[in-house]
């Protein structure tokens, strides 16, 4: 009810954090401790594949929240929103951390100076991979003059700044509009977020080609980058929320972040990541599984063989029958425990998902076996190392480096947009 | 208009048989939070046939008035869930059984192998299955939300009112109705005026 709204206490023990500072210093060189001792102990791992890919995973998991997060901005920048703005900061201080996250593909700078990135990429050592599949090799050799090392790593180069530029645009003019509180950031960040939006769709699509699709060079499919963008709002909007909820548990924000902008974070939560999710997922299967091409196929068969069987039922329920159901009565979206719920499942989820695009490998002798039934029983003891040691390391110093660096910049730039011309349409907001 | 009573009023007046039957009793406020705060009263008076009328929606309206959520979103769910059932059996029937049933006429169903997949092939047929789910959860939106409300109809007697037709503007409304169990017309009215209404009027049906 608009005439008895209670008074917004804007005093800063409310809209600063200062005092996440010294945690959020705390876990991050924490998180990067992890790193640095997981990489140098991963050089040496025997499996460096393994390693390799699992450090992507996990460093694409980070990437991939912070990259929805800066797609929220840019959306809400793009339709002028109003009901966002109370949110909008710890969107933000999520985005930022692109301006650091390109460190993590300096590893596979590194692998690429050595002359070893194909311990990830098969594509990399077109010789090495004759030996092991001279059709594969035919067929990935047609496609050198774009998958080729130094285009490749020129390209990473792309999106990675085009990120640093978007996020540093994006939180900058934010920030520096809570100083002067000048209508002109606004009106910039608006005129922008078109352009930015077609930035962001391109680079990410072409991310998703390169750093995963890539994996399995001889497989391709058109519908991978929306798969990889679908991802980013999945992670990036479930952190949105839980920043806010955890934020608000700690005492901050008191009355400004209502039941009603958590009920819009959580349709948004259900409509991309989770339904859109299963229609982009469902219809790259379908289409696949209609065509039924032995080179596309592949990709779903590698996903089929031994424990990553399994691994497909559980994301089929996890990332979407399950969350489907929980989330999409309202009183799950209002009520703060079942959206936390809801929104630490739906990250687990996102990595999980990048678990199942990044992990498997196709076995390059499935040619040799006339039915699905031979393979599926040859195949049967394939593991899929989901309790492989890098794969929780890794997780987790790079979850400490995203929260511990997104708690810092809270507490330097402060939680609420607190000049934004929209921000008293924001707190008044009601879903109808 | 204003000044009604059982016995002055131009409806009734001496003996003489009204022409038009009675619909209820119509009080106009000039703002937003007088009509929500005589809602608020209206409703703790226990009136049930009755509403109010504005030119944009009001947020905290439904709650002075007391109107519970609707229950739409459950009987549109149960309508998606009978289209995804329908879709599968659909496709079921008529592309993998041999089998006849009457629906009008008599159908059969031809068993029909398209490219080598299985007679019931889930992937195939889950566009279809989503397609009818959508179909009839937009159908019965619609078509529940028309019957909850009453329409479709072809006049209301506010409509046929000359005061009422601000009510698209800068008006608002609230109309109790005569067949409520409560409603009397002189107490009514009064009950109306102490609210606070800058007009009261009686609205013929």
């Amino acid at each position: 009810m608009s005439e008895s709204a209670p008074a917004i206490n804007f005093s800063p023990s409310n809209i600063r954090g200062d005092a996440l500072s010294t945690p959020g210093t705390a876990l991050r060189i924490l998180g990067f401790a992890i790193l640095v001792i997981a990489f140098v102990m991963g050089m040496r791992a025997q499996d460096q594949g393994l390693f390799l890919r699992t450090w992507m995973q996990a460093w694409l998991f980070v990437t991939t929240i912070s990259l929805g997060a800066l797609f929220f901005l840019i959306v809400h920048h793009i339709t002028h929103a109003g009901w966002s703005v109370v949110v909008r900061r710890p969107a933000e201080a999520i985005a930022a951390n692109l301006q650091w996250l390109w460190i993590g593909f300096l590893p596979f700078v590194f692998y690429w100076w050595k002359g070893e990135l194909d311990f990830i990429f098969p594509w990399a050592n077109l010789d090495a991979l004759k030996q092991i599949s001279a059709a594969e090799a035919e067929l990935v050799a047609k496609k050198s003059a774009f998958l080729n090392d130094k285009f490749f790593m020129i390209r990473a180069g792309v999106y990675l700044v085009t990120w640093v530029v978007l996020a540093r645009f994006f939180v900058g003019n934010s920030v520096a509009q809570d100083s002067d509180g000048s209508m002109t950031h606004t009106k910039k960040l608006e005129k922008w977020a078109g352009p930015a939006a077609i930035l962001f769709g391109l680079t990410t699509s072409f991310a998703a080609f390169d750093w995963i699709m890539s994996l399995n060079p001889a497989w391709f499919s058109t519908m991978f980058g929306v798969y990889f963008f679908v991802g980013c709002c999945t992670g990036g909007f479930a952190y949105i929320g839980i920043v806010c909820l955890r934020l608000q548990a700690l005492g901050y924000l008191k009355g400004i972040i209502t039941t009603e902008h958590y009920q819009d974070i959580g349709k948004l939560l259900f409509a991309f990541g989770v339904v859109f999710w299963a229609y982009i997922a469902f219809s790259q299967y379908m289409l696949i599984w209609y065509g039924n091409i032995p080179e596309e196929t592949a990709w779903f068969l590698a996903r089929q063989i031994g424990e990553w069987r399994w691994v497909s039922v559980v994301l089929l329920f996890g990332h979407f029958i399950l969350p489907f159901l929980f989330l999409i009565s309202r009183w799950t979206k209002r009520w703060r425990g079942t959206l936390l719920f809801a929104c630490v499942w739906m990250v687990a989820a996102q990595w999980f998902d990048l678990f199942y695009l990044i992990q498997p490998k196709i076995p390059h002798d499935i040619g040799v076996y006339d039915t699905y039934e031979q393979i599926l029983a040859h195949y049967s003891n394939e593991s899929a190392h989901f309790f492989s040691p890098w794969n929780w390391v890794l997780l987790v110093g790079f979850m400490l480096m995203l929260t511990g660096s997104t708690m810092r910049r809270l507490s330097s730039m402060g939680l609420l947009c607190i000049k934004d011309p929209r921000l008293n349409e924001s707190l008044r907001f009601e879903n109808m | 208009m204003t000044t009604l009573s059982p016995t002055t009023s131009p409806l009734i007046q001496g003996n003489q048989i009204p022409r038009k039957r009675l619909y209820g009793i119509m009080a106009e406020f000039h703002d937003p939070a007088a009509l929500m705060a005589a809602a608020d009263k209206v409703r703790l008076a226990g009136f049930r046939w009755w509403d109010c009328h504005t030119p944009f929606p009001v947020h905290g309206l439904d709650q002075a008035m007391g109107i519970k959520r609707t229950i739409l979103p459950v009987l549109v769910f149960g309508a998606g869930l009978t289209g995804t059932t329908i879709g599968f059996c659909l496709q079921a029937f008529t592309n993998a059984a041999s089998f006849s049933i009457w629906a009008l006429v008599w159908v059969t169903g031809y068993p029909f192998l398209i490219s080598g997949k299985p007679l019931i092939s889930l992937p195939a047929f889950i566009p279809v299955m989503f397609e009818l789910a959508i179909l009839l959860s937009a159908l019965s939106a619609v078509g529940i939300m028309f019957l909850f409300n009453g329409l479709p109809r072809w006049n209301h007697p506010l409509l046929s009112n000359k005061r009422f037709l601000r009510v698209t503007d800068d008006r608002f409304f609230i109309v109790i109705e005569s067949r409520d169990p409560r409603f009397f017309a002189s107490r009514t009215e009064q009950f109306l005026k102490d609210l606070g209404a800058k007009t009261v009027e009686m609205v013929e049906a």
